[in-house]
């Protein structure tokens, strides 16, 4: 546990435009999404009563559940985990079926969920801070903070990412989840709002677009070395 | 926005204010100040929504300008259907600003047209007037659309332009069917009513009729000579002189057409004009000098010629003469009706027109406003009087249109 906020970072840190690769959605008759997911295969959006499910290659939709669904979305492989209200559903994307629920770590302030190394990763938004959660009981092995709203966390390639979004600006930021330190920041182009992030596993970000109802693909930069 | 705000925003754009109020009735954040006071609005909790998007705005503070700006047009709104006008309208035009500034257009000509009531309702009709061109030809949401349309009809009842004022509350009503807001359908029709009520009597030689707000806008425009009761002054082949502010000329011009096609005697003149029931020699030399300057006024479209026993009203062109008078007798009813204009009046100026004293205005001015039917606006010297409007339409909250908190 660890919360060196605002403290000066001795290193550098690289800030530059987020690249915008394609747009998806809106995803009719839906107005906001608040979390996105990727399970290999769709990308899932969560659009406040129904996950909806498109396929990333042609941006046609794949499935729909309807669960409810207010902020984060992740998955660990075989099931979905949802954020609603202020508990964490666990989804079997076949059958939209809740099979647990958990509380969830912010007590309804959460935005932003992923799933990394047998925990649920979970944002709680106003409070500026990630939550390491165990996935059967929700307990909250450790929290990580920021310096900016969380509006999204993602793992890849044992980088931790989240979205921010604060002051009608947001960023993708990859922070060091030892201590929570900016490392690197994605801008997002003015007005183009982070609610929900994941990444393909690849180089693509999967980013939610709050009230715009869209789902946007940002690119991870490549580095030569971190 | 995080899941519960999410939740409740939605149970709130679902209708359902107790869902959205459950999910964030303890925490105080702003967004979650900001939802409670819409749901507080929409169940009708006037003061403590005002108060909770108060919170909410300065918890936004600065750096979530928009967000902030949003909870002002929606305390705004709230004040508006509380009927406080006394608040500054700066921090509703800075707000209106930042949404277009932002982008956030449905928002920002909400405002623009929250500004708009205001000024209606303040009885600034030229600035209301202006307000509302700046939604001309825009976007806007159907039911932005109908609160716009019935705020110019609203405009236009109150210079008699009826016909327009119709066109108007079609659109608003078209409109509001495609918000499918039953509230505001029911507003709009509700506006209808007031077309069809009775607004003025029509006296003649051949007795008393009720005329509606559009009747009295035909008679106005037709080719009678026109002594209007009701806004005080006389109308003849499309023009007006008006005579509020000269309380003899206008007794005595209404007492000529009331008497029309006959004269009328001397002392009943000086008695209506003078309040003198025993005239001696100077109040009749008094009446000749006021009928001279009535005859130069009214010399486009009528003479009055002295006759035996006093003077009589003789119209040009064999026009007939009808005298326009409010919906009932009394004081009370002569202030509503020259009220009907919309306009903000000063306790001085209705006294002048109706060439009653300031304290007998001010008692019926007292009794009216007991009874809803005036309102006042500022205090001691700087303070008017206006007419509610004809619709009551300010009591319709359009605020999920403030949303989304994000």
């Amino acid at each position: 546990m660890s919360s060196n906020v605002n403290k000066p970072s001795s290193r550098p840190v690289t800030t530059r435009a987020a690249q915008v690769v394609r747009e998806y959605g809106p995803f009719g008759g839906t107005e906001r999404v608040g979390g996105v997911t990727y399970d290999g295969r769709r990308v899932w959006a969560a659009t406040g009563a129904k996950l909806v499910a498109f396929d990333p290659a042609s941006g046609e939709p794949m499935d729909s559940l309807d669960v409810a669904c207010d902020a984060g979305t992740a998955f660990d492989g075989t099931y979905l985990y949802q954020i609603a209200e202020a508990r964490i559903d666990k989804i079997d994307p076949a059958t939209g079926k809740v099979v647990a629920s958990i509380p969830a770590p912010g007590n309804g302030g959460d935005s932003g969920l992923t799933w990394a190394e047998g925990s649920l990763w979970v944002g709680q938004y106003r409070d500026r801070k990630i939550h390491q959660v165990d996935p059967q009981t929700g307990a909250v092995i450790r929290s990580i903070e920021s310096n900016r709203f969380v509006t999204g966390v993602t793992w890849v390639d044992g980088e931790l990412w989240h979205g921010t979004w604060e002051g009608d600006d947001s960023e993708l930021r990859r922070i060091d989840p030892a201590d929570g330190t900016v490392l690197e920041c994605l801008e997002m182009p003015p007005g183009v709002n982070v609610s929900g992030l994941e990444s393909d596993g690849a180089d693509l970000f999967y980013c939610g677009g709050g009230g715009s109802g869209k789902v946007r693909a940002v690119r991870r930069p490549r580095r030569a070395a971190a | 926005m995080d899941s519960l705000i999410a939740a409740s925003a939605r149970a709130l754009a679902a209708g359902d204010a107790l869902g959205a109020l459950k999910r964030v009735a303890l925490r105080d954040d702003p967004p979650a100040l900001a939802l409670r006071g819409i749901a507080m609005a929409q169940l009708g909790d006037h003061p403590r929504a005002r108060e909770l998007l108060r919170r909410a705005a300065r918890g936004f503070g600065g750096h979530e300008e928009l967000a902030r700006a949003r909870c002002v047009v929606a305390e705004a709104e709230v004040a508006l259907a509380m009927r406080d006008l006394g608040g500054s309208p700066r921090a509703l035009t800075a707000a209106a600003a930042t949404l277009e500034a932002r982008a956030d257009r449905a928002n920002a000509l909400q405002a623009w047209l929250i500004a708009a009531r205001r000024l209606l309702l303040l009885g600034r009709l030229d600035e209301a007037a202006a307000a509302l061109a700046k939604l001309d030809a825009q976007a806007l949401p159907p039911s932005l659309v109908a609160m716009a349309e019935l705020t110019s009809a609203e405009l236009s009842l109150r210079s008699l332009q009826t016909e327009v004022a119709r066109a108007a509350l079609d659109r608003a009503q078209a409109a509001a069917a495609r918000a499918g807001v039953p509230a505001l359908s029911a507003e709009v029709t509700e506006a209808r009513r007031a077309l069809d009520r009775p607004a003025a009597r029509r006296l003649s030689a051949d007795g008393e009729q009720a005329l509606r707000l559009e009747e009295v806008a035909a008679l106005l425009e037709s080719d009678a000579l026109v002594v209007d009761a009701c806004r005080r002054g006389i109308r003849a082949g499309g023009s007006w002189q008006a005579l509020t502010r000269r309380p003899v000329l206008f007794a005595l011009a209404l007492a000529l057409a009331e008497a029309w096609p006959g004269d009328v005697d001397r002392e009943t003149l000086i008695e209506c004009a003078f309040h003198m029931s025993r005239p001696d020699e100077t109040h009749r030399a008094r009446l000749r000098v006021e009928i001279g300057r009535l005859r130069s006024l009214v010399g486009g479209f009528a003479q009055i010629e002295a006759s035996a026993r006093g003077f009589v009203l003789k119209p040009h062109k064999d026009r007939t003469v009808v005298v326009l008078a409010p919906p009932i007798d009394g004081e009370q009813a002569s202030l509503v009706a020259l009220l009907s204009d919309g306009a903000a009046w000063s306790t001085s100026a209705l006294s002048l027109a109706l060439g009653a004293s300031q304290r007998t205005v001010q008692r019926a001015l007292a009794e009216l406003e007991a009874a809803g039917r005036v309102r006042s606006i500022g205090r001691a010297r700087a303070q008017r009087w206006v007419a509610p409007p004809l619709a009551g339409f300010t009591t319709i909250l359009l605020l999920p249109a403030a949303l989304p908190i994000e």
